[in-house]
C-alpha cells in the first residue's frame, strides 16, 4: 500500500519539539525541587530521571527533526551517519532512567529513616529546649511536691499512735517514731546507733521466727508477741513488717509497725473475770436461797427451845450456841446475796463524802489505828447521789477494813472522793501503804471465800460482796497495786441525780 | 643473591606463561583478542534498553503504590506518566521490531509525502499497524506532561508527607 506519510511527519516532528520543551520543563521543576531540600534524596532521584529524560529527549527529538529535514533535503547519507550516535544516546538514556528508578525502593526508605530520625532529633531538641528554659522552674516545683510528699509521710510517722520502726536487715535499729521511744520506754533524744530491735523481743526465739517469715514470704501479719522495754516491764503486741525495698547501692530494711495490745488484754482479762464472776455469783445465790429457809426454821425453833429453857444450864448454852453459829451461816448467806446483787437496794438520796467520813471515822474507832495516818480527801464538787446508802457504807467497811488489815500498825490511809465531770460519775479511793497484793492474787480478790488472812480471820467475801453491790449500782471497783507498796481500790459510781 | 623457595617458585611460574603467550604474539588474528560489533547487535541492545525500562517502570507504579505514595496527587500523576512510558516502550519495541529484525513489511519512502508499505502474505495487517504504531510521539508526550504535572503539584505541595507512606520495615 502507498499512504500519505503527513500524519506521522507532523507527530514526530511537533512530538519531538514538544518533547524537548516539557522535558527542560521537567527538569527546571525537578531542580526546583532540589533547591527547596538540597538534603532530599527523593529530589535527588527525580532530578536524575529528568537529566536522563531531557538526554533522552534531547538526542531522540533532535535526531527525529534532523531526520525528517536531512529526508527532505534529499540528504539521507547524513542522517544515516548520524544515527547510529542518536540511537546510543537514547540507549544510555534508557539504561539511566531505569537504574536510577530501580533505587527508588531504598532511596524512599532511606528517606523515610533521615525523615523519621529529623523528627525525633527535633522533637528531642524541643523537649530539651523546653526543659533548658524552664529547668529551674521544673525543679522548684519537684521539689516543692517532694517536700510536700515528705511532709506528709513525715507526719504519717511521727503522729501514729503505733510504732513505727524501720531497720536493718540483722535488726539494728535505723529509724524509730516518737510513739516507739514511748511505747519501748526510751529516752525521746536517745541515740538508736547500738540499739537492736532483737534485743526488745521477750522472747529471742520469735525474732529468729519473724526473720525466718521474713526470708519465706517477704512480710509478717499481726504476729502476737510480747516485747521487753527498756526498763524491763513487758508489752503485749501485735508486730506486723515488711522488706522495704532498699534504694540502688543501699543496704535493704525492714519496716514494722507495732501495736500495743496491752489495753485490749487487759479488757479481755477483766470481761473474763466480770464472766467468772457472774457466774459464781448466781450459783451463790442459788445455794443461798436454798439454805436460808433452814437456817431460818434452825434459828425459830432453837430460839423457841432458849424461851422455855432456864438460864445457866449446860442444855441453854448448848442452844446459844447454836443459835450464834446459826446466825453467822445466815450473815454469810446474805453476803452472798448482796454479792450475787440478789437482795433489792433501798434507794435514797446521799451524801457521798457525809457518808464515807462516817464510815472512815467508824472503822478507826473500832480498830487498834493509832500509828496510822489518815489523810482525807474530799471533793466538793461531788453531789447528792440516789444510792443505797447503806450497802455502800458496807464497801467502803470493807475497803477500809482491809486497808486498815493491810497497813497493820504504822501506815497511811488515803480516803478522798472526785467528780469526774465528763463522765458524770464519782470516784471514791481508798490507798494504803500496806503490804499489797501480790500479781497472782489480783485476779481472785473478787472471787468469793479468797482470802490470804489466817483461817478465822475472814471470810472472804469482803470484796466479793463489794463487788456485787457497786456492780448493781451501775458502777466498777477497780485496783491497782504493787506488792510491799501498797494497795489503791477506786469505787466509781455514775451519778443519779435526785 | 640468595632467593628464597616462594621466589624460586614465582619465576618458574612467569617462564610457563611466556611460552603459552608467546605464539599469540605472533599470531594476532587466530587468538580473537576483542569482538566485533556489527549488523544488528545495537538493536538488540537498544529493544533490551526498552524492555529495561517497561520493568524500571512498572516497579516504579509498583513501588508508589506500595508505599501509598499515589494518595498524594503529584505521585499519582507520575504512576500515569509511568503508564504511558510502559506503553510507549511497547510501542517503540515494536516500531523497531518491524523495521529492522522480522521481514513481513518492507517500507521504502516514495517521494517526500509518501510511504510504500509492502506486506508478506498473511501479513497484510502489519501496514496498518506500523502506520498506527508509528505515531508513538502520542505516547510519549503524554507522558512527559504527566510527569511535568506531577513534579508541579509536588512543588506545590509544602512538603512529602511521611503519614501518607506505609510504615515498613527497612
Amino acid at each position: 500500500v502507498t499512504v500519505t506519510n503527513l500524519p506521522i511527519w507532523i507527530v514526530d516532528v511537533a512530538g519531538s519539539a514538544a518533547m524537548i520543551v516539557l522535558s527542560l520543563m521537567c527538569l527546571h521543576l525537578a531542580l526546583k525541587l532540589k533547591r527547596v531540600d538540597q538534603s532530599n534524596v527523593i529530589w535527588t532521584y527525580l532530578a536524575w530521571v529528568c537529566y536522563a529524560l531531557c538526554l533522552f529527549a534531547f538526542s531522540r527529538g533532535a535526531g527525529h527533526i534532523l531526520k525528517q529535514v536531512m529526508i527532505m533535503a534529499g540528504k539521507v547519507n547524513i542522517w544515516e551517519a548520524i544515527r547510529p550516535l542518536s540511537g546510543s544516546i537514547n540507549t544510555l538514556s534508557f539504561i539511566v532512567v531505569s537504574s536510577v528508578t530501580l533505587f527508588f525502593h531504598r532511596t524512599w526508605i532511606i528517606y523515610r529513616d533521615i525523615q523519621n530520625d529529623k523528627l525525633a532529633l527535633k522533637s528531642l531538641s524541643d523537649e530539651l529546649f523546653f526543659l533548658n528554659r524552664h529547668l529551674e522552674h521544673l525543679v522548684t516545683e519537684r521539689t516543692k511536691e517532694v517536700a510536700v510528699s515528705e511532709r506528709k509521710y513525715r507526719r504519717i510517722f511521727e503522729a501514729s499512735r503505733d510504732l513505727i520502726l524501720v531497720a536493718g536487715k540483722d535488726g539494728a535499729i535505723l529509724e524509730l517514731n516518737p510513739e516507739g521511744y514511748a511505747m519501748l520506754r526510751l529516752k525521746s533524744m536517745e541515740s538508736l546507733k547500738d540499739k537492736n530491735f532483737r534485743s526488745f523481743f521477750s522472747d529471742e526465739k520469735d525474732w529468729e521466727r519473724i526473720e525466718k517469715l521474713l526470708e519465706q514470704d517477704g512480710f509478717v501479719t499481726n504476729m502476737e508477741l510480747e516485747l521487753k522495754r527498756s526498763d524491763g516491764s513487758r508489752l503485749g503486741s501485735l508486730v506486723s513488717g515488711s522488706f522495704g525495698g532498699g534504694l540502688p547501692g543501699k543496704e535493704e530494711t525492714i519496716h514494722f509497725l507495732v501495736k500495743d495490745i496491752e489495753q485490749r488484754k487487759l479488757m479481755e482479762k477483766q470481761m473474763a473475770q466480770a464472766d467468772k464472776l457472774a457466774s459464781i455469783g448466781q450459783l451463790s445465790a442459788g445455794i443461798a436461797h436454798e439454805i436460808n429457809n433452814p437456817l431460818g426454821v434452825i434459828l425459830g425453833y432453837t430460839q423457841l427451845l432458849i424461851r422455855n429453857e432456864k438460864t445457866e444450864t449446860d442444855r441453854y448454852n448448848d442452844l446459844r450456841t447454836i443459835e450464834k453459829h446459826v446466825k453467822n451461816c445466815k450473815s454469810i448467806v446474805e453476803d452472798l446475796l448482796n454479792f450475787a446483787r440478789s437482795s433489792k437496794p433501798e434507794i435514797k438520796t446521799t451524801r457521798i463524802n457525809e457518808a464515807a467520813d462516817d464510815v472512815l471515822n467508824f472503822v478507826l474507832h473500832h480498830s487498834k489505828a493509832d500509828g496510822i495516818d489518815i489523810v482525807r480527801n474530799y471533793d466538793e464538787k461531788v453531789p447528792p447521789m440516789m444510792l443505797d446508802e447503806k450497802k455502800i457504807r458496807q464497801v467502803l467497811v470493807n475497803l477500809l477494813m482491809n486497808a486498815v488489815h493491810a497497813v497493820g500498825k504504822k501506815g497511811i490511809i488515803r480516803l478522798s472522793t472526785e467528780y469526774i465531770k465528763q463522765d458524770n460519775s464519782i470516784a471514791i479511793t481508798v490507798a494504803d501503804t500496806g503490804y499489797g497484793i501480790e500479781k497472782k492474787n489480783l485476779a481472785r480478790i473478787f472471787d468469793p471465800f479468797f482470802t490470804t488472812k489466817p483461817t478465822g480471820e475472814g471470810t472472804g467475801l469482803g470484796l466479793s460482796v463489794s463487788y456485787g453491790i457497786v456492780k448493781s449500782h451501775g458502777g466498777e471497783i477497780l485496783v491497782e497495786s504493787e506488792p510491799g507498796k501498797g494497795a489503791r481500790f477506786t469505787v466509781v459510781l455514775p451519778v443519779i441525780s435526785t | 643473591m640468595v632467593k628464597s623457595p616462594a621466589m624460586k617458585q614465582i619465576d618458574n611460574k612467569s617462564i610457563k606463561l611466556l611460552f603459552v603467550f608467546l605464539p599469540v604474539l605472533f599470531f594476532p588474528g587466530q587468538a580473537g583478542a576483542t569482538q566485533v560489533h556489527g549488523g544488528i547487535e545495537g538493536v538488540v541492545v537498544h529493544q533490551m534498553a526498552h524492555i529495561v525500562f517497561i520493568l524500571a517502570m512498572a516497579l516504579l507504579i509498583y513501588w508508589l503504590r506500595q508505599h501509598e505514595l499515589v494518595i498524594q496527587a503529584g505521585w499519582r500523576r507520575i504512576q500515569y506518566a509511568s503508564v504511558f512510558f510502559i506503553l510507549w516502550n511497547i510501542n517503540a519495541f515494536f516500531v523497531h521490531l518491524i523495521e529492522e529484525q522480522v521481514d513481513i513489511l518492507d517500507i521504502a519512502q516514495i517521494g517526500p509525502w509518501q510511504l510504500r508499505l509492502q506486506t508478506q502474505p498473511a501479513f497484510e495487517w502489519s501496514a496498518w499497524f506500523y502506520y498506527m504504531i508509528k505515531l508513538d510521539h502520542l505516547l510519549c508526550v503524554p507522558a512527559m506532561i504527566y510527569l511535568y504535572l506531577g513534579l508541579k503539584n509536588l512543588i506545590e505541595t509544602p512538603a512529602l508527607e511521611l503519614q501518607s507512606g506505609k510504615k515498613e520495615e527497612t
